[in-house]
């Protein structure tokens, strides 16, 4: 359980001295608990309290990081069982599955297609993070070349599956720098991937058959002073897949039951043969907390649903989601399409964009930075007013772009109208629906410019 | 340390409501636990899976999802039995798109005559929605329960606005209602709470709106997760009632749907999916095969 | 509890147009009326003022001046207009308000120590409001922290936590009480001020008044030292004047116990029960809170 600042303060030294910088222990105990703080800097800690503040501040989920450098993945870390009690912190990974025994042909395609597979969507990348290869053609001699392939031509982090620990590892060994994940660690070979693990300083995909059987190897590995770990409770379809995950978070967060306080990792890919089911079950298991989602294909009709659901997902609902302000061209605008403006509120700007392409009628969206507030709030702030779309006008010379002299804006902005007649003098300031639903028939009916 | 299963027991239900009437009725909610919860509680029916059916020509429909219905879009009670009879729908929504008075401005009565129709050809439940025109919605609705007596339709939406009219026809006339409030968990409780002064909270289904993948999905998800916590969780009575989500014709609005059969039906289902493990009870889908994924993953 | 009229604000219409046209009338007669309703600060809010600052703010101030001994909260963000409010402000004035965010620090906070006067300071920052009571405080600190360098002790600092409609998020509200019991923990001698009605925006017009007075007394009871009210909502100065302990005093249990019991009140008592719990958190605010 991560700490409140009124919990740690209960066991500061309350003399309220100062030397840690702060004026109070109070105050230092909120700046510990909102991560701004060391605690090292109060000087009259017990050691044995120190300890025990350190254990109880821990991460309940330790973040545990697969891969290195630019495309390494970080997982773990999150603090809540739902979204809107806080956030979502670390997007789950997305891995593509890539096994020995597919011929080298298809093995090239398909790396060709995850390397080219490259979207972008508001200003935001799409990407898949890992690939994992597959041990199942029995010939060692093949799985290695799989993965110095991957390791070699590709910077994707790596998972590696393996049932075979000997050849488990010594596939490992062979990218070890890139912290491959190695999996699977089960209770019985976990003497043996202890020395191996620590010798290549790589983290264990823990497999139990239950949760159950799951805690005694991380406890084992835990003790032998390991702690990159994720694990896999073996669920074999997505209902078991929300159960277990669901258990495993609750543990770890609302019983601070460390043996499952590790982020985990779950097969779509083995649980379904249907694409369509497979990519279902892992939309399902990232919101039911999957730390990866391991898919058999890579495809872009499956990928980028759940790239977009991904980001739905782990958008911070305490933040207004926003997008980039500028002068969106939708469809191919000339110089007598309308003009439109809007906030830069996310949603605001997703229902009339995709209304406007609904209408099919070419236009340019004015997406005025409003820090995420929405149109009746912005302008009580001064961030959608008459002058501050007046200054948006003249940045992105909109009298430049369009012949006529016709502003469509937000049907609830009654208030702007006389506003921009005043400060955008010669254009017609027309009120727009006030739903969003309505504007396609507003622009194919209104608009006769 | 041992492991002990962290189960949650909740002491409280969400509310069963029953919809059409006869063999094929469907029971939705009554659940006492989270979505998918069945290990730690009881989720005695399954969220109830409804096809769409319009009362008139679709228009600028995605040519994939149109395809499914081609031979029978111009005739609704076509439409209603292929849906039940070839998808297999157990329930259906009929929108009276023609009534929408920006549009085809039917009539009330003409509307009413056309639901009677189609709801006499097929005995699955229904749910009879209006085009969100406050004022029109009220005519609509209140001729259709009038002529569809005793049918127990499920009558939508239901706003603010227009509450009053629509609850009492639907009280006199046997149905249920939707009871509509914009993704707010506060305006739905307050709307419920006006509702339940003459109206029975066993009757009423509320809609937070939903929305579509990439299009508003994280917060229509989280309100809804929010609003079933309220239910349960917190136990507040006026925040147990079923949910439902309307999200098809959202999601084949979008760009991405349009672009390939297969990202259209992934589009809707994850959005049905992410719908349900936020504790939707009734989902209204518009591409059969979406429907059909929903329903094999579930059970 | 000191008590800030909020009622010469730019934002209704008429003020708009009396201080273009230099109407000194309107203006007198509201503020004699909220002095004359025992406010203890009034503020002055002439908004972004765009065209002559200097003059305008001049002209308004000395306007108020003439018929009140009350201090003022200026209430601006238009810097030039701070300074020259400030010059000739009679009393020790209230910027209201600095912010977090490096821009109103750097502009306002300077203003607050030449002057050697008070300052709102929100816990507002560059990343926008904080999300619950722990960011609040973090937040909080580091902006007192780079006031205090500039030589402002905490005694002239007015922490505004920042209100929100309960409309749009009970839960900051709750946090808003949170935060608030822990302030003097915090930063020892600082004062605390919020602009109340903010949180019934958005609420029935006639039931405003009862959250602003209810949330009022429940603050008041986790230390408030101020607050921004309309100078001429009588029935809160009355309870906030202690003329009203009855009321007061079922505030503070409804604060406190868990299972109240309602069936003994009076149909006023359940009303001020019912606000109190709902502003606590303890149930699902909607508009019609008081009809469950
Ligand atoms: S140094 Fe330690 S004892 Fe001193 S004020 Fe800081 S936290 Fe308190």
């Amino acid at each position: 359980m991560a700490l409140k600042g009124a919990e740690i303060m209960k066991m500061l030294p309350k003399t309220n001295c100062k030397e840690c910088g702060y004026p109070t222990c109070f105050a230092f105990a909120m700046k510990l608990a909102t991560g701004g703080a060391n605690l090292e800097d109060c000087p009259h800690l017990d050691p044995q309290v120190r300890a025990q503040l350190e254990a109880a501040m821990a991460p309940p989920i330790k973040l545990v990081t697969i891969g290195a450098g630019e495309n390494a993945l970080a997982i773990g870390e999150e603090e809540v069982m739902f979204r809107h009690e806080k956030t979502f912190f670390h997007e789950s990974g997305i891995a593509i599955l890539i096994s020995d025994k597919e011929s080298e042909s298809d093995i090239e395609k398909k790396l060709k297609r995850i390397k080219a597979f490259d979207f972008e969507r508001i200003g935001q990348k799409l990407k898949i993070d890992l690939l994992a290869l597959c041990f199942e053609s029995g010939d060692k001699g093949k799985f290695e070349a799989l993965v110095k392939k991957a390791y070699e031509t590709t910077n994707f982090a790596l998972i590696l599956i393996c049932e075979d620990t000997d050849v488990l590892f010594s596939a490992a060994s062979l990218c070890a720098d890139r912290k491959p994940l190695v999996y699977p660690i089960t209770k019985d070979n976990t003497s043996a991937a202890i020395p191996k693990l620590k010798e290549l300083g790589v983290p264990a995909g823990v497999k139990g058959q239950s949760i159950e059987a799951l805690t005694s190897v991380t406890s084992e590995l835990k003790d032998a002073g390991i702690e990159d770990m994720l694990l896999d409770p073996g669920s074999k379809n997505m209902l078991e897949g929300i159960r277990d995950q669901t258990l495993i978070r609750r543990a770890a967060l609302k019983k601070g039951f460390r043996p499952l306080g590790y982020p985990t990792i779950a097969f779509p890919c083995f649980m379904y043969q249907d694409r369509f089911k497979e990519t279902l079950a892992a939309a399902a298991l990232m919101i039911k907390y999957a730390g990866i989602v391991v898919l058999s294909q890579a495809e872009a009709q499956f990928l980028l649903p759940l790239l977009v659901h991904r980001f739905n997902i782990y958008s911070d609902p305490r933040r207004p989601m926003t997008v980039e302000e500028k002068a969106y061209e939708i469809g191919n605008p000339g110089e007598n399409s309308p003009v439109l403006i809007s906030t830069n509120y996310a949603l605001d700007y997703f229902i009339v964009s995709a209304a406007i392409e609904e209408a099919n009628i070419p236009a340019y969206l004015c997406i005025k930075d409003t820090e995420g507030l929405g149109v009746m709030a912005a302008w009580t702030s001064g961030k959608f007013n008459g002058e501050a779309i007046a200054e948006f006008f003249e940045k992105y010379a909109m009298a430049d772009k369009v012949k006529h002299r016709k502003l469509i804006i937000p049907g609830v902005a009654k208030k702007l109208v006389a506003e921009l007649e005043e400060e955008l003098p010669g254009w017609e300031i027309i009120l727009g629906p006030l739903e969003g639903s309505d504007i396609p028939k507003f622009l194919s009916e209104e608009w006769k410019a | 340390m041992k492991y002990e299963p962290p189960l949650e027991k909740i002491s409280v239900n969400i509310r069963e409501t029953v919809l059409g009437q006869g063999e094929k009725s469907v029971k939705i909610g009554g659940e006492n636990t989270l979505p998918f919860h069945s290990f730690e509680g009881s989720l005695p029916n399954s969220a109830g899976l409804a096809l769409e059916v319009l009362d008139t020509q679709p228009e600028n429909w995605a040519p994939s999802v149109l395809e499914p219905f081609e031979d029978v879009v111009s005739d609704p009670v076509k439409w209603a039995k292929k849906c039940v009879e070839v998808y297999g729908a157990e329930m259906l929504c009929l929108r009276l798109l023609s009534t929408d008075p920006m549009g085809k401005d039917r009539s009330p009565e003409e509307a009413a005559e056309i639901t009677k129709k189609v709801t006499d050809a097929v005995d699955v439940p229904f749910i009879v929605w209006g085009t969100d025109m406050e004022d029109k919605d009220a005519q609509v609705l209140m001729q259709v329960a009038r002529v569809c007596s005793g049918k127990n339709l499920l009558l939508g939406p239901v706003v603010k606005g227009n509450y009053e009219k629509i609850a009492k026809a639907a009280l006199e006339h046997g149905h249920a209602v939707v009871a509509q409030a914009s993704m707010d968990a506060n305006l739905t409780k307050e709307l419920n709470i006006a509702l339940c002064k003459f109206f029975p909270p066993e009757k009423i289904v509320v809609d937070p709106t939903a929305s579509a993948l990439g299009y508003g999905l994280e917060y229509t998800f989280s309100i809804i997760e929010e609003i079933k916590q309220f239910g349960l969780v917190d136990k507040d009575k006026m925040m147990q009632m079923p949910i439902l989500c309307d999200f098809g014709g959202d999601c084949w609005r979008t760009k991405e749907a349009k672009e390939s059969r297969e990202q259209g039906i992934l589009w809707e289902a994850i959005s049905g999916i992410t719908f349900l493990l936020a504790g939707a009870n009734l989902l209204v889908f518009r591409h059969p095969e979406s429907l059909k994924l929903i329903k094999e993953m579930v059970i | 509890m000191i008590l800030i009229g909020e009622d010469l604000n730019v934002m209704t219409g008429e003020i708009s147009r009396v201080i273009k046209e230099r109407e000194a009338g309107p203006i007198k007669e509201c503020v004699a009326g909220q002095t004359k309703n025992g406010m203890d600060y009034l503020d002055v809010n002439v908004g972004p003022v765009k065209k002559d600052p200097q003059g305008t703010m001049e002209w308004i101030i000395n306007t108020v001046q003439d018929v009140t001994d009350l201090p003022l909260s200026l209430d601006t963000t238009n810097p030039v207009a701070m300074e020259a409010g400030l010059e000739v402000c009679k009393k020790k004035a209230l910027i209201n308000s600095a912010s977090g965010t490096t821009e109103s620090r750097e502009t306002m906070l300077p203003l607050a120590a030449k002057y050697s006067t008070d300052v709102v300071l929100s816990v507002i920052n560059d990343a926008g409001l904080p999300a619950d009571a722990d960011e609040r405080a973090a937040s909080i600190m580091d902006s007192a922290a780079f006031a205090n360098e500039l030589g402002i002790p905490n005694e002239n600092i007015w922490v505004d936590p920042v209100l929100l409609p309960i409309g749009v998020d009970q839960r900051q509200v709750t946090s808003y009480l949170e935060f608030i019991q822990m302030l003097q923990d915090l930063l020892p001698g600082a004062r605390s001020t919020c602009g109340l009605s903010n949180l019934s925006y958005g609420a029935p017009r006639e039931l405003k008044s009862l959250l602003n007075r209810t949330f009022l007394i429940m603050i008041g009871r986790y230390g408030q030292h101020s607050a921004i009210v309309s100078g001429f909502d009588q029935e809160l100065i009355r309870l906030i004047r202690g003329e009203v302990p009855e009321i007061v005093e079922l505030i503070y249990r409804a604060m406190e116990e868990e299972d109240l019991d309602l069936s003994a009140l009076s149909q006023k008592e359940l009303e001020y029960a019912k606000t109190t719990q709902v502003l606590m958190g303890k149930s699902l605010y909607s508009h019609s809170w008081l009809e469950v």
